[in-house]
C-alpha cells in the first residue's frame, strides 16, 4: 500500500499506478488527449503535465508511476498557462472547421480547449493543410485535423493487431497514413476510428448527417453477426441508426469491434427490405394483407398436418432470430404442427460438431469464455482462420501472442501471420494423419488422466509411426517436435475448432482426435460459430432430437415436462436433419415447410438440390427480411422484423446469454408474433405480449435456463450454465469416422473462402461492406494464376461435378495452390451451389474437400 | 598535452591494425582481460570519466547501474550519430582511429558483461561505415573480437548499424528504437536503458570519444588520467572549431581549456582579423556567447556558470558579417526539421518559432514579435518530451537575450541591415 497526495488529498493506492490512474480513482480529473485507457502508454500531448514535489520538472501524469510519499498538484497557475499554450500549439496548425466538421460536440480538443484554452489566437502564420481524403469506402481522413497522438496507430497495431497504419513523416508533417499509401487496405475494424479524439478518422457512412447531440438514446444491444456476440451501442435518429460504437468496457469485446459489427449495419433500413405480405398467384408473388397471408399460412399448413400427418411438414429456424423467436418457432412445429422436424443451418457443422464434443467431454464443453484466450499460454489453432469468422475472438488470440503466448496453427492462418506462430502445414487431404501423428507423440509423453476410461481406451488403440507420418504429410521433425515442445508443455492451453475442419473429411475422427490432445493437455475447446444465435436456436430446441434446454427428445420423462406444460403431446421420434428434410421433400413425403430467417439455397449444400426439394413442396412458407433466393421459391413470404427492430435474447458461443433490444421502429410484427398469428388460426393459443414473457415460459420449462430472468441478463453474467443444470451421464459409445483419404494428384480443389467483410443475407445487404468487398470471388494461388494465365478480375468458370458458377479472379498467395477458394455469401453466386450434399456419417456435417474443380477461363470454351 | 584520441593520425594508414599495434595498440585490451570487471570498473570512477556526448553523466556510475541489473544478455551501443550542427570530434576517431574505439568498446563490453556490441552510425558517415568494417574485420581476423577474445572464454560481436539521417536519433533512447527498427521517436523514462534498453535488456549507450578514452584509462591508470584537465571533470577532450577561424578543426586539449585560447592561442584568431560578433561554444543546441564573456573553461561544470553548456565541444565562431537574426532563423529551421513529432511544444512550436524568424528576417517583422518568439519558447521550455525542444527553445531566448537590439533593428527597419 502506498499513499500519495494530489492536490492535498492522500490517496491510497493498493500498487503503483499511475499519477493519472491515482488521480482519476479519486475522482481528480486532469487533462489528456494522447492518453487512452485501451493502449499503451505515450505521454506525447504533454497536457497532462503535472507539478511534482522534489521534481524540477513537470511530470506527464500519463507515463510517471506513483510512489509512496510523492506530492503533486494538477490544478495551479503555472499548470493553466502550461495547458493553455499546449492548446494553442495544437490549434496554430488545426482548422478551425468545427461548423463543418463531423467530430464538433464529441471532440475531446474542443472540449479541453473550452475548458482551458484562450479565445484569442496569436498564430498568423500560414496554416499547414492536408486534403481530405475519401481514399477509403467506410473511412474518410481529414489529416488536417491530426493531432499526432497516435492513439490510432498504437490501436492499430498493439490492441488489433492490424499494423495497417503508421506515422508517416516527421515532425510537424506527421500524420497517420496506410504503410501502403492511399486505401487502408485493412481489416476496416474502425476501431482507429474509436479512438481518435478529434476528426482525423471517422466513419463515412454518417458523413454530414449527423451531429453527436441530435443523438437522444444510446441503445446498448449484441451485434447480429457472428457467434461472439458483441456488445455494440446504437446511436440513432428519426428511427435509422446512424453509428454502431463500442462500450469500453463490455465483457465479451471490451471496447473493440470488426468491419461488420460496426459498419454492416445499413441492411435495418434498406430499400430492399420487405414490406408487404406476398402471396404466389399464378406463379407470381404478389402483395397480399396481413389477414390474407396468415390465414392461407394456417389453412394449408393444417391441410398439410392433417392430410399426411405431422411427419410431412417441417421447419427451419434461424440462427439470425432470437431465442424467444426460435423457442416460439420450435414450440409451434411440435404443439400447432405435431413434429420433431425442426433444424437449422447449424447442422452444416456447429451442432453436430457441438454433440460429438459434448458426448466426449460433457455437456458445456465448449462454454468457455473468449477473453480467457488472451490468458492461455498456448492456442492450437485448427480448422480454418478464426480471425475472419470470429474477428473479436481472433483479437483475444492475437492478445495472448502479444503476452507472451505460442500460437500453434494446423495450416497457414492468414489472420495471425503477424504474430509467430509455429505452423504445421500437412500436404493436402493429410491433416488426419498429422492430427494422429501429434495425438501418438502426446501419448507417450504425457499421463493420460484417468478420468474418462472409455476415451481413453479409444485413444490408446491408436499405434502409428510418426516418423510415416511426417515424411506423408511433408512435415519436418524439428516442425513437428519443435510444435508438440510446446503443445505439451502448456500450462493453460486452449484449442479453437473452426468449419474447415468440421467440414471435411473424416471430421468426426479428426475431432475424436483433437478432443483427444485436448484431453491430454488439459485445454479447454472453443468452437467457433458463423451466427449470431447459432447457440441459442440449438438450446432453444430447434434440432430435431431436442427440446429447449438439450433435452433430448426421445426419453419420455422429459418430453412429460413439455407436454404438461404445453397442454400438448410432442412426438416420441426425433425428426428430420435440415439435409433429410430436402430428401423427403424431393421424394415427395415432405409436403409443406416453414422456413424462418433462412436461406437454404445459400446457406446449405446443395443448392440444386434444395431448389428442386423446395419446388417439389406442395406448400412452402419463408418468413425473413428480405426477398431471397429462398424466398421466391415460396407460396407466401411473410415480412418480419429484423434486428435493431424488436426485444430478444441471443447465446453465444461461449453460452452467454445477451439482450437485444429494440432501437428504431418500423411497421411490422417479430418473428414470434407472426408464428402466434398462424398458430392462433390454427386454433392454438400462444399467448404472449411480448418477448420477456416467452423468456419467462423457457425459464420455467426449460431446466439450463431455471429461475433465468431479463433482470439478471441485463447484468452481463448470464453464463451457461446459467442457474440450471446441464445433463450428465450421457456418455454414448464413442463412434467417429475416418473416410477415405483421396490421393492428391496435379488437380485443383474446391475450398469454402470465409471472407472477413461477409457472413451473407445481412452482410451482402450492407452497403459499406459491399464497397469493401463487393462481390463473390474466386481466389486463386499465383502459381494457378499462371498455370491458367488469369489475371486478377479476369472471368473463370469454375466447376464441379454438381454444378458451374462464372466467377471474377483473385489473386492470393495465401492461397494453397492446389485450391480455389470461392466466396460463399452471395445471392446466385453461392458455392453451396458446387457442392453436393455428402455428410460425415457422425457429425452430419457436409464434407467439403477434396471436391474437384475445373477452371475455365471465360471465353476460351 | 600528448596526443591520445587523435594519436598517430597523421599517419596515412593509422585505421589499420597493423599500425595501430604498432603504436601499442591492444595493449590495454589485454590488460583489461587480467583485471575483474569491478576493478575496471573502479579506474573509470578514480578517472573521474564523464560521458562526452553532450550531457557529461559520469560513466562509471551508468555503469554501475547496468551492471547491477541481473538481466542476460545485455548490449553495448556506441553513439556516433554525430548530428548536432557544428559537431564533427567523432569523426577523426571513426575515419583515423577506429581500433582505439573498437578496442575501447571491447573493454567496456568486457567489464559490463555485454557479448554484443553495435556502433549506431550517422547516415552521413559513409566512409566511416567502410572504414569501420574493415576495422571490425581486422580485429575479427586478430582474434580481438568474437568467440574467444585473445583466447580467453570470453566473447564479443560488433555491428556497425547505419542511421538514416535523423538528428533525433543521437538521443540514446531513439537511437534505440532505430536500431531495432521501429521510428525514431525517444521513449518514456524511466524505466532507463540500463535496466530495460535495447530489446528490452539492459543496454549502455556511450558516445564514440567516451568509449575511446578507455584504453588510455587502463594504459595510465585512474588516478593519473584524473590529474589531466580540470578537476571535476578530467581527461583529453576533442574540441571542433568551425567559423570565421583562421585554423578550423579538431584539436585535442585539455578538459577545461579556456574558450578564449582555444580560438585565439590554438586556432589562430579570427579569420581576416575581423571583429568576432558570438560565439556558440557546444553545438548549436547550447546558449550563444558575446565576445566579452568567453574567459570560461570548456567543461562540463564551469560551462554552466558562465551561461552556456559544453555540449558536443564543438565551437562555432561568427564574425561581424553574420546576421544573428539569419543564424536564428536557420537554426530554427534545423530543429523544426529534426523534431520528431512525438510531443505536442516541439511538433507545432519550433515550426511557429521558424515562420517568426523567417517573416522578422526577411521584414514582416511586427511590434510584438519578440516577445511572442519569447512567450512561445518559454511554452517549449521544459514542457517536452526530450531534450531537443529545450535546445530548440534555448536557441531563441539566448540569441534574445544577447542581441536584442539586432532583432528590433530588424523588425524597425523591415529587415536585415547586413543584406545590401
Amino acid at each position: 500500500m502506498i499513499t500519495v497526495n494530489i492536490n492535498g488529498k492522500d490517496i491510497k493506492l493498493e500498487k503503483a499506478v499511475t499519477v493519472l490512474e491515482a488521480a482519476r480513482s479519486a475522482g481528480i480529473k486532469i487533462p489528456t488527449l494522447c492518453y487512452h485507457e485501451q493502449l499503451e502508454k505515450y505521454g506525447g500531448c504533454r497536457l497532462c503535465l503535472v507539478e511534482v514535489e522534489k521534481m524540477p520538472r513537470l511530470q506527464t501524469a500519463c507515463t510517471l508511476i506513483s510512489a509512496d510519499g510523492m506530492v503533486i498538484r494538477t490544478e495551479t497557475e503555472q499548470l493553466a498557462e502550461v495547458r493553455r499554450g499546449i492548446l494553442e500549439f495544437l490549434l496554430i496548425n488545426h482548422p478551425l472547421d468545427c461548423p463543418y466538421c463531423d467530430k464538433a460536440g464529441e471532440c475531446e480538443l474542443q472540449d479541453l480547449v473550452e475548458k482551458y484554452g484562450t479565445a484569442k489566437g496569436r498564430y498568423r502564420e500560414k496554416k499547414r493543410t492536408v486534403p481530405e481524403s475519401l481514399e477509403d469506402p467506410v473511412i474518410v481522413r481529414n489529416m488536417g485535423r491530426c493531432i499526432a497522438c497516435t492513439r490510432c496507430v498504437r490501436m492499430c497495431e498493439g490492441v488489433q493487431g492490424a499494423s495497417a497504419i503508421a506515422v508517416i513523416n516527421r515532425g510537424g508533417h506527421s500524420h497517420i497514413e496506410p504503410f501502403s499509401g492511399g486505401r487502408y487496405d485493412c481489416e476496416y475494424c474502425g476501431n482507429c476510428v474509436s479512438v481518435c479524439p478529434v476528426g482525423a478518422i471517422m466513419s463515412r457512412l454518417h458523413r454530414h448527417s449527423y451531429r453527436p447531440w441530435q443523438v437522444k438514446e444510446n441503445i446498448e444491444t449484441v451485434c447480429p453477426y457472428c457467434g461472439v456476440g458483441c456488445t455494440v451501442v446504437l446511436q440513432v435518429r428519426d428511427d435509422v441508426i446512424k453509428r454502431v460504437v463500442p462500450r469500453i468496457g463490455s465483457v465479451v469485446n471490451n471496447g473493440m469491434l470488426c468491419s461488420r459489427g460496426r459498419f454492416g449495419y445499413e441492411f435495418v433500413g434498406s430499400s430492399e427490405r420487405l414490406t408487404s405480405p406476398l402471396v404466389k398467384k399464378n406463379g407470381v408473388l404478389e402483395e397480399a394483407t396481413w389477414e390474407e397471408a396468415i390465414s392461407l399460412v394456417a389453412n394449408r399448413l393444417k391441410e398439410a398436418r392433417d392430410g399426411y400427418g405431422g411427419a410431412a411438414v417441417a421447419g427451419i429456424a434461424s440462427p439470425r432470430c432470437t431465442n424467444e423467436d426460435n423457442f416460439v418457432f420450435q414450440k409451434f412445429m411440435r404443439v400447432a404442427l405435431g413434429t420433431n422436424n425442426i433444424d437449422s443451418s447449424a447442422r452444416t457443422g456447429y451442432a453436430g460438431a457441438q454433440s460429438f464434443i459434448e458426448n466426449i467431454s460433457g455437456q458445456g464443453a465448449t462454454a468457455n469464455i473468449i477473453s480467457g484466450l488472451s490468458n492461455s499460454d498456448v492456442v492450437l489453432v485448427t480448422g480454418g482462420d478464426p480471425t475472419t469468422v470470429n474477428p473479436i475472438l481472433g483479437l483475444q488470440i492475437r492478445s495472448c501472442a502479444g503476452k507472451g503466448g505460442d500460437i500453434l496453427t494446423l495450416g497457414h492462418i492468414r489472420g495471425l501471420r503477424h504474430f509467430n506462430p509455429a505452423e504445421l502445414r500437412p500436404a493436402l487431404f493429410t491433416e488426419t494423419l498429422l492430427l494422429e501423428g501429434i495425438l501418438h507423440s502426446l501419448k507417450n509423453t504425457k499421463e493420460l488422466p484417468g478420468s474418462n476410461p472409455k476415451f481413453e481406451a479409444k485413444i490408446r488403440e491408436l499405434n502409428i509411426s510418426p516418423e510415416d507420418i511426417m515424411k506423408t504429410c511433408g512435415v519436418s521433425e524439428e516442425d513437428f517436435n519443435g510444435f508438440l515442445k510446446k503443445l505439451s508443455g502448456a500450462a493453460n492451453p486452449a484449442i479453437i475448432i473452426g468449419k474447415e475442419l468440421i467440414q471435411s473429411i473424416g471430421s468426426s475422427y479428426k475431432l475424436f482426435l483433437v478432443l483427444a490432445i485436448n484431453y491430454l493437455i488439459n485445454g479447454r475447446v472453443y468452437l467457433l460459430s458463423e451466427r449470431a444465435n447459432e447457440q441459442g436456436i440449438i438450446d432453444m430446441g430447434c434440432t430435431p432430437d431436442s427440446l429447449p434446454g438439450c433435452r433430448p427428445v426421445a426419453y419420455a420423462e422429459f418430453r412429460r415436462r413439455y407436454e404438461t406444460a404445453w397442454k400438448s403431446t410432442i412426438p416420441e421420434k426425433p425428426g428430420l436433419s435440415i439435409f433429410e428434410m430436402m430428401d423427403s421433400a424431393r421424394n415427395g413425403a415432405l409436403k409443406a415447410m416453414y422456413i424462418m430467417g433462412e436461406n437454404p439455397l445459400v446457406n446449405i449444400p446443395d443448392s440444386h438440390a434444395s431448389e428442386t426439394a423446395l419446388k417439389n413442396l406442395d406448400f412452402l412458407v419463408v418468413q425473413d427480411i428480405f426477398l431471397t433466393e429462398t424466398g421466391k421459391l415460396a407460396d407466401v413470404v411473410l415480412p418480419a422484423l429484423g434486428w435493431a427492430e424488436k426485444e430478444g435474447t441471443y447465446t453465444n458461443m461461449e453460452r452467454r446469454i445477451q439482450r437485444l433490444r429494440k432501437a428504431v421502429y418500423r411497421d411490422g410484427m417479430e418473428d414470434w408474433k407472426i408464428l402466434s398469428e398462424v398458430a392462433k388460426n390454427m386454433g392454438v393459443k400462444f399467448n404472449y405480449a411480448d418477448a420477456e414473457e416467452i423468456f419467462n415460459e423457457i425459464r420455467r420449462v426449460s431446466p439450463l435456463h431455471r429461475d433465468l430472468t431479463y433482470n439478471e441478463i441485463e447484468k452481463g453474467n448470464a453464463l451457461y450454465p446459467y442457474k440450471g443444470e446441464p445433463l450428465r451421464g450421457v456418455m454414448e459409445d464413442i463412434e467417429s469416422h475416418k473416410g477415405d483419404r483421396p490421393e492428391a494428384g496435379d488437380k485443383l480443389y474446391l475450398g469454402l473462402e470465409r471472407p472477413l467483410f461477409h457472413s451473407g443475407t445481412l452482410s451482402t445487404k450492407a452497403p459499406a461492406l459491399l464497397q469493401i468487398y463487393p462481390e463473390a470471388v474466386a481466389t486463386i494461388s499465383q502459381s494457378t494464376a499462371e498455370k491458367f494465365s488469369l489475371k486478377p478480375g479476369d472471368k473463370v468458370r469454375v466447376t464441379t461435378g454438381a454444378g458451374s458458377l462464372e466467377l471474377p479472379v483473385a489473386v492470393d498467395d495465401a492461397v494453397h495452390g492446389s485450391l480455389v477458394m470461392i466466396t460463399n455469401n452471395f445471392e446466385g453466386k453461392g458455392a453451396f451451389g458446387l457442392i453436393e450434399y455428402i455428410a460425415d456419417p457422425v457429425t452430419k456435417a457436409p464434407v467439403i474437400e477434396g471436391i474437384e474443380v475445373h477452371l475455365e477461363k471465360d471465353g476460351t470454351v | 598535452m600528448e596526443k591520445v584520441l587523435l594519436k598517430n593520425i597523421e599517419n596515412p594508414d593509422s585505421a589499420d591494425i597493423g599500425e595501430y599495434r604498432k603504436a601499442g595498440g591492444y595493449g590495454s585490451l589485454l590488460k583489461a582481460l587480467e583485471l575483474e570487471p569491478k576493478a575496471i570498473i573502479e579506474e573509470v570512477k578514480k578517472a573521474g570519466l564523464r560521458g562526452r556526448g553532450g550531457a557529461g553523466f559520469p560513466v562509471a556510475m551508468k555503469w554501475t547501474f547496468a551492471s547491477s541489473d541481473p538481466k542476460f544478455p545485455k548490449y553495448l551501443l556506441c553513439n556516433a550519430d554525430e548530428g548536432e550542427p557544428g559537431t564533427f570530434k567523432d569523426r577523426p576517431i571513426l575515419e583515423k582511429n577506429p581500433h582505439l574505439l573498437i578496442e575501447g568498446m571491447i573493454i567496456s563490453g568486457y567489464t559490463l558483461k555485454a557479448e554484443y556490441g553495435y556502433i549506431y552510425l550517422r547516415g552521413e558517415y559513409p566512409e566511416a561505415k567502410h572504414i569501420l568494417d574493415r576495422a571490425i574485420a581486422q580485429a575479427y581476423e586478430n582474434g580481438l573480437l568474437g568467440e574467444k577474445i585473445a583466447g580467453k572464454d570470453i566473447r564479443f560481436h560488433l555491428v556497425v548499424h547505419q542511421g538514416a539521417g535523423a538528428y533525433i536519433c543521437g538521443e540514446e533512447t531513439a537511437l534505440i528504437e532505430s536500431l531495432e527498427g521501429d521510428r525514431g521517436q525517444p521513449r518514456i523514462k524511466p524505466p532507463f536503458p540500463v535496466n530495460v534498453g535495447a530489446f528490452s535488456l539492459p543496454t549502455i549507450v556511450n558516445n564514440v570519444e567516451t568509449l575511446s578514452n578507455l584504453p588510455y584509462i587502463i594504459e595510465i591508470g585512474g588516478e593519473a588520467y584524473s590529474k589531466i584537465g580540470s578537476p571535476d571533470c578530467p581527461g583529453p577532450k576533442l574540441y571542433c572549431v568551425s567559423g570565421h577561424i583562421e585554423k578550423p578543426g579538431v584539436y585535442e586539449l585539455p578538459m577545461g581549456t579556456i574558450l578564449k585560447d582555444i580560438i585565439y592561442t590554438h586556432c589562430g584568431g579570427i579569420k581576416g582579423g575581423r571583429t568576432l560578433k558570438a560565439v556558440i561554444p557546444g553545438g548549436i543546441s547550447t546558449p550563444v556567447l558575446p565576445p566579452d564573456k568567453l574567459d570560461c573553461p570548456m567543461d562540463f561544470v564551469n560551462m554552466p556558470k558562465h551561461g552556456s553548456m559544453l555540449g558536443s565541444g564543438a565551437v562555432i565562431v561568427m564574425d561581424e558579417s553574420v546576421c544573428l537574426v539569419k543564424v536564428c532563423y536557420r537554426a530554427l529551421k534545423f530543429f523544426e526539421h529534426e523534431s520528431c513529432g512525438k510531443c505536442t511544444p516541439c511538433r507545432e512550436g519550433t515550426g511557429w518559432l521558424r515562420s517568426i524568424l523567417g517573416r522578422i528576417e526577411d521584414g514582416g517583422g511586427v511590434d510584438g514579435d519578440i516577445e511572442l518568439l519569447l512567450s512561445v519558447s518559454g511554452n517549449i521550455m521544459g514542457k517536452t518530451f526530450c531534450p531537443l525542444g529545450d535546445g530548440a527553445a534555448s536557441v531563441v531566448q539566448n540569441f534574445i537575450k544577447h542581441f536584442r537590439p539586432e532583432f528590433e533593428d530588424h523588425i524597425k527597419n523591415a529587415g536585415c541591415s547586413l543584406k545590401n
